[in-house]
């Protein structure tokens, strides 16, 4: 993400041709998300370039590197461990591509702050990720974590570890 | 509105009527942001959902009949409302990703927070569909509440 600008960007067209011109922008997020969708880390991560920038807005997450990805992947599955990641539509622009998609489980370990009280979770999402080279550069996450501390049972944000 | 339609929709034209949009929406034109989308543009903000005893409430429907109101509404409880586009991208479907900041400082109540005065300032992603007349007519919205509520020191999830 660039700085604040005080008026909008100018608009970008589709990105010319990448260095790996027979991998499109689509094919490492797909094989993210289906690796995601199987809860298989490690064939997720292969999609993934080293240095890659990771923000996931409601938790509060901006780093960088394989490993800050990895272990919001990690804590997400162990969370929810019959987590099921439904893709409903995927927008490539150029060399971003945009994924929508809920995230449904079953609480079975402390999760975001929130203690496990067995609840199911169904939370839209939205995952947008910039690619190069056929790999995943960057990745920004949004959903609400109001949705998602509501269905997990915890009254006051200032009180989630307290049911 | 007339210069932008008659241009035939590329990436760079659909982007251009969203940057429009972002920019109306910046200078309070409810009306003008209104009048970048068809009739019938598909409207859903995601994170609103408003639990009741019987049903939920959701922020889905149509820009003229949930949009409009909830645009207008914000813009009242935080007269200073303003927007930061970081990102914009788009294709030649039509299809532009945006990446925005929305902030504002809080005057009057908005949903069940209270006015106190204070400034939120949270990401956002915008999913635009703009059509062949260059017409917006879907804009899907993800954004953490959680975050605008703590911000304005409201802090029951419900």
């Amino acid at each position: 993400m660039t700085s604040p600008a005080p008026t909008s960007p100018a608009p970008t067209s589709p990105a010319p041709a990448s260095p790996a011109p027979t991998r499109t922008a689509a094919e490492p997020v797909g094989e993210f998300l289906d690796a995601v969708a199987r809860h298989d880390i490690d064939a997720a991560m292969a999609a993934v370039g080293p240095q890659v920038a990771v923000t996931v807005y409601p938790l509060g997450v901006a780093d960088s590197g394989a490993g800050a990805l990895r272990g919001v992947l990690d804590d997400l599955v162990r969370g929810f461990p019959d987590l099921v990641i439904s893709v409903s539509r995927v927008i490539v622009t150029g060399d971003v591509v945009t994924a929508l998609v809920k995230a449904e489980g079953t609480q079975s370990a402390d999760y975001a702050g929130a203690i496990n009280q067995e609840k199911h979770l169904d939370v839209d999402q939205a995952w947008r990720f910039e690619t190069a080279g056929g790999l995943i550069t960057a990745v920004a996450v949004y959903w609400c974590q109001a949705q998602l501390y509501r269905r997990l049972a915890v009254k006051r944000y200032d009180e989630i570890a307290i049911a | 509105m007339t210069e932008l339609s008659q241009r035939p929709r590329t990436a760079e034209s659909a982007a251009a009527v969203v940057t429009e949009f972002f920019d109306r929406y910046r200078a309070h034109d409810v009306d003008g942001m209104t009048d970048l989308c068809s009739i019938t543009a598909r409207f859903s903000y995601v994170p609103v959902e408003i639990w009741g005893k019987q049903r939920v409430l959701r922020g889905d429907g149509t820009v003229g009949t949930v949009g409009k109101p909830l645009w207008t509404g914000l813009i009242a409880s935080f007269p200073n409302l303003s927007n930061i586009v970081h990102s914009i991208t788009s294709n030649d479907d039509g299809d532009v990703v945006v990446q925005a900041d929305i902030e504002g400082t809080q005057q009057l109540a908005w949903g069940l927070i209270a006015p106190a005065g204070r400034h939120y300032r949270e990401p956002h992603l915008f999913i635009f569909h703009v059509g062949p007349d260059l017409l917006i007519d879907g804009i899907t919205a993800y954004w953490n509440d959680a975050g605008i509520s703590q911000q304005l020191g409201h802090n029951e999830v419900d």
